[in-house]
């Protein structure tokens, strides 16, 4: 594999990073870089010196979804421990990536494919149409529930910033299946929302109200949809700790 | 109602499941074939014929159409439509429209901007297309004068008036929408009219939009891939059908305002033909019935001759959507959006070379469709749904649908044809004295939702689209695009009607997106758009 930037500046982003709590994990908002290749594009992202690799371009069923340009992105990633580079960055394993709701007109870098470079794997869907199945399959649906029915709670999450997305509705389908074959009586819907400890020991916060709003929104999707359901109550917590992005979301308690 | 495929669509699915798409062409056996292979000169040709609304005369099972670039066919699955005393065809209403004025089935069940400027020459301006309620600028203008319908008689488009804010779809009431609307520019005068304005009585804003085809419904109304409670792009519920309260997949009319086929009529029948009545059970069924089972598409191109002949031209013709699959995302592999098998390319016999090359370049355009990339940009509800901005796709990517090349799911997005700095807009410079027609209105949006994200807070369009029934500011100038059929018949092009032919359409794209197609490839764009 080719890579198109120089490792140079690793070492003085793996000592940057020690402020968070996982000592390899880094949080950033930076722009994001489109790396074109003469497959589907790379994203990357730039941080203290050092280009980062976020994913490919893929379809809407991709973990990774990219961000996009004329937005910062908030980044969440374990920089690879063997320093795999993709499309010259160095690779960022787990990721998360949530688009900043401002814009930034000056987040345009977009780089012209690397004459001969080539991405060290089939990308699961190509640019032009697919070949009849979306990229990643979703998971098995689990198997029915069995009584006695417990009241269950379920975490809906959501990316920084966000409420209710085009990813919601498949996080609500489990919820439903169970909803609906315990012959739920009440839905709880909590919402939360969170802050960020950035490696630069930054803290950056949801705005106030987003909790509100995302369990207000997700109370609605449920809204005549499963026929045994009497009351949908609604309770938010606007505090916002800094966490991570496991505390961006909203919790939706079923009970029979 | 909501239309379902028939029968035989579901007995040809299975046929189409187990031997491959390959397995409908013109030469296979089945009934589909068999109406494909009727010689072209035995249909009977209606010319360029205007309907009348009421005049009677029975639409036969086929039917051809004279157009620029060469015939359409208007194919009845279920045989010869009746029209006498049928609801669609009869001018219910005291302006003397039915529904056939503004569906003619020589525009392929739309309107062409030709047929609308022909029908003021011949009648002087007393058709009732040109009725004062959405064929005229505004009501209250003076009729009869060109200066009155300068929307409708130079961009093909009647007026929309919509209650502002917009009523709530879930209960009573309206809905507090995310933004501020403020006319900026008003040339047709009704925005700004004490009567019919936004500050009226019953505050209302005008916008201009085309007809848009009654045919090929099915697809358009299909419950399959991609249709759920929620709208795959934002996850909002999505509308409902009021007969059984099933969700549908929106992608009715420009903005998506009413759920079914049967509302939509009722909405027709109050709004363009002014029926106070409104319409019985049994007329909207009646409606409905029929366009659940009437298709059209081109058959005959002027210089490729019939697209029919030869194997593999899947795409072409009423009768192949008519038994085609409905309501499936298009795939390189089984389904393509528009199939048009290799071999349909390769020189046949029988046909002189200038055909044959037509043929050629009507393929390449169908491949340029479906794999020549670009980097689709800030278009929201493409960008946003997790592709990321921009995204490396082609034209295959929002028009996905096998067969006409919809959008599969809920499907309303900006491409900038109505928002600026995208939209067309006639340019301010001293050596022109063409006068803009189009409406602009500045939306603001409050300080309390995210900006749009590629627009900002202060959005300047033509028509704020579904935004206008949702009161988003995500969804401000988003369209429901229509299907890719009979676009010979029915110039001009998208909702606005900015693009007055289909090398206007592909010029957009080009500047829209820096595509940079070469001059050959937009011809053979053109040459398979038009074929369709
Ligand atoms: C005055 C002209 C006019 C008349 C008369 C008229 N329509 Fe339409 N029709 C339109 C326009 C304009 C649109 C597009 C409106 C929009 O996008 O907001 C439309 C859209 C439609 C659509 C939506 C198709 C699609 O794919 O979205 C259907 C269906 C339809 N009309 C049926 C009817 C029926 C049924 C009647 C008679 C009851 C009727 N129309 C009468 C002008 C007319
Ligand atoms: C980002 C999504 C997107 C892409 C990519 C796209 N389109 Fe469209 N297209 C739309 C939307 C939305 C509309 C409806 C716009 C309107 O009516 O204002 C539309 C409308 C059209 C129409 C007009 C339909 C009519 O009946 O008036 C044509 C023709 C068309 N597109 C062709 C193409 C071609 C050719 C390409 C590739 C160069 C392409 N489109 C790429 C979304 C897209």
């Amino acid at each position: 594999m080719k890579n198109l930037y120089p490792l140079s500046l690793l070492a003085l982003a793996l000592a940057a990073n020690g402020t968070t709590a996982r000592a390899q994990d880094l949080a950033f908002v930076a722009c994001p870089i489109v790396q074109d290749t003469p497959s589907v594009p790379c994203w990357l992202t730039e941080y203290e010196g050092e280009l980062y690799y976020m994913g490919v371009q893929s379809d809407v069923s991709a973990p990774f979804n990219p961000p996009w340009l004329g937005h910062m992105a908030l980044v969440e990633g374990t920089p690879s421990a063997t320093g795999e580079r993709i499309c010259g960055g160095l690779v960022l394993d787990p990721v998360r990536v949530a688009v900043m709701p401002e814009m930034s007109p000056e987040c345009d870098e977009r780089l012209v494919a690397e004459p001969g470079y080539v991405l060290p794997f089939e990308p699961r869907r190509p640019p032009g149409p697919s070949s009849g199945r979306l990229a990643f399959s979703p998971p098995q649906p689990p198997p029915p529930p069995e009584p006695p029915f417990e009241p269950r709670t379920f975490p809906v999450y959501f990316p920084f910033e966000g409420a209710v997305n085009f990813q919601t509705p498949g996080a609500l389908g489990e919820i439903l299946d169970y909803a609906r074959a315990v012959g739920a009586e009440r839905i709880e819907v909590t919402g939360y929302r969170a802050a960020v400890l950035l490696t630069d020991g930054t803290v950056l916060e949801e705005r106030s109200g987003l909790a509100e709003l995302r369990a207000g929104q997700v109370a609605r999707m449920f809204e005549g949809l499963v026929d045994s359901v009497e009351e949908i109550d609604v309770v938010f917590d606007e505090a916002a700790e800094p966490g991570d992005w496991q505390d961006r979301r909203v919790d939706v308690r079923v009970i029979p | 109602m909501t239309v379902k495929p028939r029968l035989s669509h579901l007995l040809l699915g299975v046929a189409v499941t187990s031997f491959g798409w390959q397995a409908v062409t013109a030469q296979s056996t089945d009934e589909a074939a068999a109406a494909i292979a009727a010689d072209a000169g035995d249909l009977p040709n209606g010319g360029t014929a205007w309907w009348e609304p009421g005049e009677g005369r029975p639409i036969p099972e086929a039917i051809e159409y004279d157009n620029d670039h060469g015939r359409l066919r208007l194919y009845n699955v279920d045989g010869e439509v009746v029209t006498e005393g049928h609801p669609f065809f009869e001018p219910l209403g005291p302006n003397g429209r039915a529904c056939v004025s503004c569906h003619q089935p020589a525009d392929g069940m739309s309107l062409s901007l030709r047929s609308i400027r022909e029908r003021w020459e011949e009648t002087g301006g007393s058709d009732p297309i040109f009725a004062p309620i959405d064929g005229a600028n505004c009501p209250n203008l003076p009729q009869g004068e060109e200066a009155s319908h300068t929307l409708l008689l130079e961009r093909g488009l009647f007026r929309i008036g919509l209650p502002w804010p917009p009523r709530d779809p879930w209960g009573e009431g309206t809905i507090e929408p995310e933004f501020t609307l403020e006319v900026v520019r008003d040339p047709g005068g009704c925005n700004t009219d004490p009567e019919y304005g936004l500050d009226s009585a019953n505050p209302t804003v005008s916008v201009y939009r085309r007809p848009r085809m009654v045919a090929n419904l099915p697809y358009v109304v299909h419950r399959n891939f991609g249709i759920g409670p929620f709208v795959g792009k934002t996850g909002e519920p999505a509308l409902r059908d009021p007969e059984n309260g099933e969700p549908v997949n929106m992608n009715l009319m420009a903005d998506a305002r009413v759920p079914t086929l049967g509302t939509q009529a009722s909405d027709a029948a109050a709004n363009h033909l002014q029926l106070l009545r409104g319409l019985s059970r049994a007329e909207r069924a009646q409606i409905t019935d029929m366009q659940g089972q009437l298709f059209a598409a081109q058959v005959y191109d002027n210089v490729a001759g019939d697209l029919l002949a030869g194997p593999g031209g899947n795409a072409f013709g009423p009768e192949n959507l008519a038994h085609g699959d409905i309501g499936f995302l298009g795939n390189n592999t089984t389904r393509w959006v528009f199939p048009v098998a290799d071999e349909w390319a390769e020189p046949q016999p029988g046909l002189t070379e200038e055909q044959n090359e037509r043929r050629a370049s009507i393929w390449r355009g169908q491949q340029i469709f479906h794999f020549r990339t670009f980097w689709i940009s800030d278009s929201m509800h493409l960008n946003t749904v997790g592709l990321g901005n921009p995204v490396k796709r082609t034209c295959a990517t929002c028009h996905g649908m096998h067969m006409t090349g919809l959008d599969t799911a809920n499907g309303w997005m900006d491409i900038g044809t109505t928002n600026l700095p995208w939209a067309r807009e006639v340019p301010l410079n001293p050596w022109t004295d063409e006068e803009e027609l189009m409406p602009l209105f500045r939306v603001t949006c409050r300080d309390d939702v995210p900006p749009h994200p590629f627009l900002g807070r202060v959005i300047y369009t033509q028509d704020p689209g579904r935004a206008l029934i949702s009161g988003r500011c995500n969804d401000v100038g988003t369209i429901v695009m229509q299907q890719f059929r009979a676009f010979a018949a029915r110039a001009p092009y998208f909702s606005n009607g900015s693009a007055a032919n289909i090398r206007e359409v592909i010029d957009f794209y080009d500047r829209r997106y820096n595509i940079q197609y070469s001059e050959q490839e937009k011809t053979d764009l053109e040459n398979f758009l038009a074929t369709l």
